[in-house]
């Protein structure tokens, strides 16, 4: 469903993102992990046509996103850390203009339906300026399912919601992964990912340093009550990095 | 003042300063701040050299300029004072959510709080005040009459407009503040009664009118506060100067001291208005309208169109309009409609060299410059646009379909008033220009966006002294000058060469000439659809 082929994004001379190559197949939940400016947002953004990659393939359901954007567009929903809604438009029309944007004729009902889950119906004909981040937070994601997209991306899906949001949203991921849809989420949030990905990409520097299933890197540390697995994972693998650069530039030095 | 606002208030000057200076270092800072400091150059030189203005209006001596400034600019300030009255929420003393959350927290009384505020406005108008004195014309007097005149009545403007909200604030809900509509609809009706009467009375006009009532007792009375500071303007010596400024600097003094006590009263009204405020910032900053409706709730559109993709970026820009710039399209629609009358008042019809060019600069500047409902006011939101599956140029055009309606409908408002007001524009004429006017609207706004988007800017300055937006509007609108003339002489060149080598009528020629305004408007479409594509969503690289 979503496949990235030696994808590289350098912005004036910087490398963002360096030769990354990993799939995502139906079903799939991928966690982007790493720290500020590992290339995680790059990623996401590239994947949804916002900015051109530098090189490589990635492809959306099928479709280059390079070559042929539009029906690329068209199966994926892309949800912001910060999504930034038109200010004049109410909340149901924020759907209307999503449902003719990807040219859906009967939207109704499954608008009402995303309202009810997200717990918006009463919000319908809100101006979206006057709702808290959280709940612009569900509208946006509510736009992004409306046209049942087979690949979604989230960048910090959980942003400004409450905790009742936070367990929404995860369900929500949930169904559309059970439903079929591959899906990226990029957080700084370990706990996000311990709960629901099923496989893990730790990014640092713009490469990639781990890509496997949720299983295989927790089998390479065992459990401790302290602290979670993932966690360790990721401070060995970010910590072992900033290590080797540490020494290397303490060599050149010498 | 308290001593740690007074430090607060140099501080941020200072900061200001910096801010400013820090513009300069960078290479476009520079060329833009130099460009303002040219354009200055340019009105003072104008100024100095000729005793004529910029536009070519003939220079008045000193005694009728002094007659013109006592009879209208009182008359001036009480249509403000009218106006902040019709308003109801006009601006108090607005304090930001940073200092809400410092100030309002701290050891501070409402009363420091509010001269701290005073004070910050204070040095923001001595800036403006610097700059009316530099490109006043030579017959207004002496530099320093002029600055004095200009920072007090300034101060008096802010001063009376906060103490009129804030009556207004303290009068809601009793009996007098039911009266203002129906006193608001009878000065209404004397308004629309005067322009009956002079409508109908060829050789009297509006500003006869309104020189008369200036001039009568009870006109003198009612506008005695305001006389003090047209006063101040013509002033010829140094001792009358000090006489007036000694009574405004009492008026503002009183005023101030008005605002304090009323403001104990309505500091609840003045905090949600402060917020509001506040939000309102806030939309501008992220590319949206002063104007953005205050309502938190409207019934809900059901559907949008779809049209290949072109309808719901459209539909997006109507409720925009609607919404947003509803009340401001209204404005514009008059003053497009008073430009004929007016100018014919002034003695200088539309068909003159210098009218045409304010028409020109209103279309082309002002109001593109306010009326923003296309890709300008949604530079925030272009990554919602750029995951939409829709082709760039169904969003380009979808984007500039709404802004050239407008405009267009104000374009032809002002050509409506010239077919009404001017006996030299026939009904040809105006049709001509009316057709016309839709290719150039488009190439106008088509160009406008293109160019913010290869070089995106905020819409609004920041501050008062922000010299490199003020720099860069002004490039930015000869560079599309520039481009628009070009588009219009290619245009009337094809209809010349037309009518010389092919010996067709007039109509036929002016078709060509149109048809060619209309294709370089779709090729300044493609230009746009590039900057669309090459535009560079803030590229974090987390």
């Amino acid at each position: 469903m979503i496949t990235v082929t030696n994808f590289s994004k350098q912005y004036k001379g910087f490398t963002a993102v360096k030769n990354l190559s990993f799939s995502v197949e139906p079903g799939q939940i991928l966690g982007l992990l790493g720290p500020n400016g590992a290339g995680k947002t790059t990623t996401l953004r590239t994947l949804c046509g916002i900015i051109p990659p530098s090189a490589g393939n990635l492809l959306v359901a099928g479709h280059d996103v390079v070559e042929a954007p539009i029906e690329a567009k068209a199966n994926l929903g892309y949800i912001p850390d910060d999504p930034r809604l038109f200010d004049t438009m109410t909340v149901w029309e924020h759907l209307a203009f999503t449902a003719a944007a990807y040219r859906l004729a009967d939207f109704e009902k499954d608008a009402e339906a995303l309202l009810a889950s997200f717990e918006l119906t009463h919000k319908r004909d809100t101006l979206v300026h006057n709702l808290s981040r959280g709940m612009r937070q569900k509208v946006a994601i509510a736009c992004a399912f409306l046209h049942d997209p087979k690949v979604i991306l989230f960048d910090e899906p959980l942003t400004g919601l409450d905790p009742q949001g936070i367990r929404g949203i995860q369900q929500a991921i949930r169904d559309r992964a059970q439903a079929g849809a591959a899906i990226i989420i990029s957080s700084h949030l370990l706990s996000l990912f311990e709960n629901l990905c099923t496989h893990i990409m730790v990014l640092n520097l713009g490469e990639c340093r781990r890509f496997g299933t949720m299983e295989d890197l927790l089998s390479e540390v065992g459990h401790t009550d302290s602290t979670s697995a993932l966690e360790e994972v990721y401070f060995s693998i970010t910590q072992a990095q900033e290590q080797t650069s540490e020494t290397a530039t303490e060599k050149t030095a010498a | 003042m308290d001593p740690a606002l007074r430090q607060l208030l140099i501080l941020r000057l200072r900061g200001g300063l910096r801010q400013r200076l820090l513009q300069l270092a960078s290479v476009r800072g520079l060329l833009f701040s130099l460009a303002f400091g040219g354009i200055i150059w340019f009105l003072i030189a104008s100024n100095g050299s000729s005793g004529a203005s910029v536009f070519g209006f003939s220079a008045l001596d000193r005694q009728a300029f002094s007659d013109q400034i006592m009879t209208f600019m009182p008359l001036s300030m009480l249509g403000l004072s009218l106006l902040t009255v019709m308003m109801t929420t006009g601006p108090t003393f607005h304090f930001s959510p940073n200092e809400i959350n410092f100030l309002f927290t701290g050891p501070f009384r409402r009363r420091d709080l509010i001269i701290y505020k005073f004070g910050a406005y204070v040095a923001g108008v001595a800036l403006t005040s610097a700059f009316i004195t530099l490109i006043a014309p030579p017959q207004s007097g002496s530099a320093l009459s002029v600055f004095i005149a200009s920072l007090l009545t300034l101060v008096f403007v802010q001063l009376n407009s906060a103490v009129i909200s804030m009556t207004g604030h303290a009068l809601d809900g009793s009996r007098l503040a039911k009266i203002k509509w129906p006193a608001i609809a009878l000065l209404g009706t004397i308004a629309a009664v005067a322009v009956v009467y002079t409508w109908a009375t060829p050789d009297r006009g509006v500003f006869d009118l309104a020189s008369d009532f200036r001039h009568s007792l009870i006109g003198t009375i009612i506008l005695i506060p305001y006389i003090v500071f047209a006063e101040l303007f013509v002033a010829a010596s140094v001792s009358q100067l000090a006489l007036w400024g000694l009574i405004a600097v009492i008026i503002n003094a009183a005023l101030l001291r008005a605002a304090i006590v009323l403001d104990e009263r309505t500091t609840d009204r003045s905090l949600a208005e402060n917020a509001r405020l506040s939000n309102r910032w806030e939309r501008i900053k992220q590319g949206g309208s002063f104007f953005a409706t205050e309502r938190t709730e409207v019934r809900s559109i059901r559907r949008a169109p779809i049209l290949g993709g072109l309808g719901p970026i459209a539909w997006r820009q109507v409720l925009n309009a609607l919404r947003n710039s509803f009340k401001l399209i209204f404005v514009f629609m008059g003053l497009a409609a008073s430009i004929a009358p007016v100018s014919m008042a002034l003695g200088a019809p539309v068909r003159e060299p210098h009218t045409l060019m304010i028409i020109y600069v209103f279309v082309a500047f002002i109001l593109p410059r306010n009326l923003v409902c296309d890709f300008r006011g949604d530079v925030s939101r272009m990554e919602t646009y750029k995951t939409l599956p829709i082709a760039p140029w169904r969003i380009c055009a979808g984007q500039l379909v709404v802004q050239v309606f407008v405009a267009y409908v104000i374009a032809l408002t002002i050509i409506a008033s010239a077919l009404v007001f001017e006996d030299k524009v026939t009904t040809e004429v105006a049709l001509v220009l009316a057709a016309f006017a839709l290719p150039l609207t488009f190439l106008i706004y088509a160009v406008e966006n293109t160019v913010h988007l290869l070089f995106p800017i905020k819409l609004v300055a920041m501050g008062r002294a922000d010299f490199e937006f003020l720099g860069r509007s002004i490039v930015e609108f000869i560079a599309k000058t520039i481009f628009i003339f070009v588009g219009m002489a290619a245009s009337g060149a094809v209809g010349l060469l037309t009518f010389k080598m092919m010996a067709v009528t007039w109509t036929v020629a002016g078709l060509a000439s149109w048809l060619t305004l209309t294709l370089i408007g779709f090729l300044a479409v493609v230009g746009l659809q590039y900057a669309f594509q090459r535009f560079a969503v803030a590229e974090t690289i987390d």
